[in-house]
């Protein structure tokens, strides 16, 4: 189980690349609009 | 006598699908309208028109007639002032401005605007947010002129309105930190539960007793990030409410976040306790995952108000920030709309939108307010007459002494209205007023069983009072109002209701009795041409001579007559509240009201008493001479919508007092009430906006409740002292006014939904608190007689959350087909 003081950090640092992730997007305004990028999608230019 | 709307048959407009006149010539495309024959032009011409139409949605709103911007408009986009304020400039030397644009609707839509950067160099990105209706640009001001790309859009249809940046930054701002606290605080709570399985799974202190202290003090650590930066905000709320409880002397005033922040704190520090003890229970992981929970029904509640309020901010974005003042020397400069006082004189171009409240000091011209007031027919003014910001001048420049400014005018006050509604807190909910009681009930239960279990078992004190507050944590009780309604509004703002206030949903319950306002609601909202009689060549001929003109009048005759351009108009005169005379190939025309036509020429006995019947039945009469002979007459009216009298009759057999409260004329409004079958007393004529407010009062003092459905700021004063103020977008308006409710139909149609809406709304809401209550109430018994640890309590906590969050979100109170019958 001594494996585990090594693999909870790991994880942590995992989870906080993932919350820097989030904050990356929050920041960039990709909740804002959640409905026009659906669409977008669809046209081809 | 009969009343045919139009013309029309079931050939459909080639652009937007209403129904359309037959075009004389086979080969012709049908159009419905100038402005969409126009649109299609300009898209076949830039060739776009096949990607365009395959990707249109077909059930889609008309364009907007008047798109083109005016010189004023143009002028301000260019202005360096302007820029300075409104643009932010990028370091490449671009600058990115938002725009709104009205008109947007679809993929189409998001398809050809954002073909901006492929045909204008000089643009680098536009990108469309549809649900807002707005265009961030991103462009080169050395390159191409921010005129030019509202010139482009303007061809298709698609006005645009630069955007003021404050108040909506703000809020989209506070959104954005409360997603960002609410995600972090859930990635906290995911890696605290993942050191709570091992507890759970059977890691003892006994034998791994170094391994369970690491887990303890790791999740302590996570627990305290969780506490302080998202436990905070509901801790703060607490401490702000026991303070203004200790201040006002009433346990009332107590907040909901009370025992939230009690409980979080409560187990907070026994678990940091028992962590540096290393004896007893730890509860981080239920603490975190209810700070997470409760942030998530927070932020779904401030997301789903966002739409409702940006559409307010469209109000602001219709008067000009920037104005041509006229100095001393008589010289005119074009300055900033802020930096105008009282006393100042403005100079108002021919179409453009007047910059502040004032009193006409020279000029006559004729008004479009119908942003302000909804009221469709244009209106003269003449010096000495007070003019308010925010309407467009129509016909001639007016020079203005200025009155109010900004947050002073009346469009500034009714903005400055809605902001504060927007921020009063909001204490009429169910919940809310559930909150005080609650957590005077849960400290009083918390003592009583300390004072028990003081009896029974001093040692076990702490144990039973934490699963006691765990327990009845009303996470659950707090978190199905919010969130019930959160839902229930995104899903009504997806079907266009806009709902402001939650206590909107408890309100409507109590309501029965309508007032109406007319115009936009009832009818269309906009000149048609109703009837005719005479001669159809003298008809078109007057309409070549119309397309001269922009009074309404004029739109709907070319409208019905759709004349060919093979005539040109050669000269006109236009006389202001009269009418129009001129030259069209040979012939002298004139046309406008009968009395000032029978001037030019005599009216028959024959044509006199069709005209006064049509203006005894609210219609406008107009008269055509051609060549000093009489040979047509034309009644005019705004005609009813054709939803309008089946959903009136449903809220009459629903048991509803329906009254009719409109500005227009009496005889008008007579008239309109008559066709909807309203007693005669019922329908009001010529109120002033104060007067529809009177009304509504004396209605409410008389023991009804009243809802009142509005679509200008003329009622805006009603819409307020009404329980419920629901405003409409109107069809010729971009109007948004301060209203508990914003539909962005513009009839009457949209109120059942919003009706049954609401009603479900309220049975889920019913069905969560009867499921929360008893499970707090049996929580709370259970806990009290010692029977559930502290382990237990947090893990049936998140369970009854996770119903009332199921119970929130499988609702489907607006996700229905319209019920009103067709």
């Amino acid at each position: 189980m001594t494996i585990l003081y090594l693999l909870v950090p790991l994880a942590l640092l995992l989870a906080g690349a993932a919350v820097y992730g989030f904050y990356w997007s929050v920041r960039d305004g990709q909740y804002e609009d959640t409905e026009t990028p659906a669409i977008r999608m669809l046209l081809d230019d | 006598m009969a009343l045919v709307v139009d013309q029309t048959t079931d050939t459909q407009c080639v652009h937007c699908g209403l129904p359309a006149p037959v075009p004389s010539d086979a080969e012709q495309a049908a159009f419905c309208c100038i402005g969409c024959e126009v649109a299609h032009s300009a898209l076949t011409h830039a060739g776009f028109d096949a990607t365009y139409y395959a990707l249109r949605d077909t059930t889609t709103v008309r364009p907007s007639a008047s798109a083109a911007p005016s010189d004023a408009l143009l002028a301000e986009l260019d202005a360096d002032a302007f820029l300075e304020r409104h643009a932010q400039r990028n370091a490449d030397g671009s600058a990115t401005l938002d725009l709104y644009l009205d008109g947007v609707h679809c993929a189409a839509c998001v398809w050809l605007v954002e073909r901006l950067p492929f045909v204008m160099p000089g643009v680098a990105s536009a990108r469309l947010d549809l649900p807002r209706a707005r265009l961030r640009v991103v462009w080169y001001p050395e390159h191409v002129r921010l005129s030019a790309i509202a010139q482009w859009l303007a061809q298709f249809g698609y006005a645009a309105h630069p955007k003021r940046m404050a108040a909506q930054d703000a809020r989209s701002h506070a959104e954005r930190s409360l997603l960002i606290r609410t995600g972090v605080c859930w990635a906290l709570a995911g890696n605290v539960m993942l050191l709570a399985f091992a507890f759970y799974s059977g890691l003892d202190s006994s034998t791994e007793a170094s391994l369970t202290a690491a887990a303890r003090w790791v999740s302590l650590a996570l627990a305290t990030i969780s506490v302080t930066y998202g436990g905070q905000v509901f801790i703060r709320k607490a401490w702000a409410s026991v303070r203004l409880a200790w201040a006002v002397r009433s346990w009332r005033s107590l907040h909901m976040d009370l025992p939230i922040a009690l409980g979080i704190l409560v187990g907070y520090g026994h678990s940091t306790w028992a962590t540096v003890t290393g004896q007893g229970e730890v509860w981080f992981d239920s603490i975190a995952v209810l700070i997470a929970a409760l942030l998530t029904a927070r932020w779904l509640h401030l997301r789903s108000r966002r739409l409702a309020g940006e559409a307010s901010d469209r109000l602001l974005a219709l008067i000009p920030t920037s104005a041509q003042r006229i100095a001393t020397d008589g010289s005119i400069e074009v300055v900033d709309v802020e930096a105008l006082a009282v006393g100042d004189t403005v100079l108002v171009a021919a179409g453009a939108v007047v910059p502040a409240d004032g009193i006409v000091t020279d000029g006559t011209s004729t008004l479009d307010k119908s942003v302000l007031t909804g009221e469709s027919a244009p209106e003269a003014v003449a010096p000495g007459q007070a003019v308010a910001a925010g309407v467009l001048n129509h016909s001639a420049p007016l020079r203005l002494c200025v009155t109010a400014v900004g947050e002073a005018t009346q469009v500034g006050r009714l903005l400055a209205w809605v902001r504060d509604n927007d921020a009063a807190p909001d204490h009429t909910t169910l919940a809310d007023r559930l909150g005080g009681v609650f957590v005077g009930a849960v400290l009083l239960l918390a003592l009583v069983t300390a004072a028990i279990w003081w009896v029974i078992d001093p040692s076990v004190i702490a144990t039973h009072v934490v699963a006691l507050l765990v327990i009845t944590c009303p996470c659950a009780l707090g978190m199905a109002t919010p969130l019930v309604m959160a839902v229930s509004t995104a899903q009504a703002a997806r079907r266009g209701l806009f709902i402001k206030h939650d206590a909107v949903f408890q309100r409507l319950a109590t309501i029965d009795t309508l007032v109406l306002d007319k115009t936009g609601t009832l009818t269309e909202g906009r000149m048609r041409l109703v009837d005719w009689a005479g001669d159809a060549e003298a008809l078109d001929l007057a309409a070549v001579l119309e397309t001269q003109s922009e009074h309404p009048i004029a739109v709907a005759l070319v409208e019905a007559r759709r004349p060919t351009r093979t005539h040109q108009p050669m000269s006109y005169t236009a006389e202001a509240g009269a009418g129009l005379h001129g030259w069209v190939d040979d012939h002298h025309v004139v046309i406008g009201q009968p009395d000032w036509v029978a001037t030019f020429a005599a009216l028959s006995d024959a044509q006199q008493r069709q005209l006064d019947a049509w203006a005894l039945h609210g219609f406008t009469p107009v008269a055509v001479a051609v060549d000093g002979q009489v040979r047509a007459c034309c009644g005019f009216g705004d005609p009813l919508r054709a939803d309008a009298p089946a959903t009136l009759d449903r809220f009459r057999q629903d048991g509803y007092a329906l009254h009719l409260c409109s500005g227009d004329d009496s005889r008008v409004v007579a008239q309109v009430g008559e066709r909807l079958g309203l007693p005669a007393d019922h329908a009001h004529g010529r109120i002033t906006p104060d007067g529809k407010r009177a009304f509504v009062c004396q209605l409410q003092h008389d023991g009804q409740h009243v809802l009142m459905l509005g679509d200008g700021v003329n009622d805006a004063a009603a819409l307020q002292a009404a329980e419920v103020g629901v405003a409409v977008h109107g069809s010729t308006t971009a109007s948004l006014v301060a209203a508990d409710v914003f539909l962005t139909g513009s009839g009457v149609e949209a109120l059942p939904p919003l009706f049954d809406g609401a009603r479900r709304t309220r049975a889920v809401i019913r069905r969560s608190l009867t499921l929360s209550l008893g499970y707090n109430v049996l929580g709370a018994a259970a806990a009290m007689a010692g029977l559930v640890t502290p382990l237990v309590a947090a893990v049936a906590m998140p369970i009854s959350s996770l119903a009332v969050v199921a119970f929130a979100l499988t609702q489907r109170s607006f996700r229905f087909t319209s019920t009103v019958s067709p």
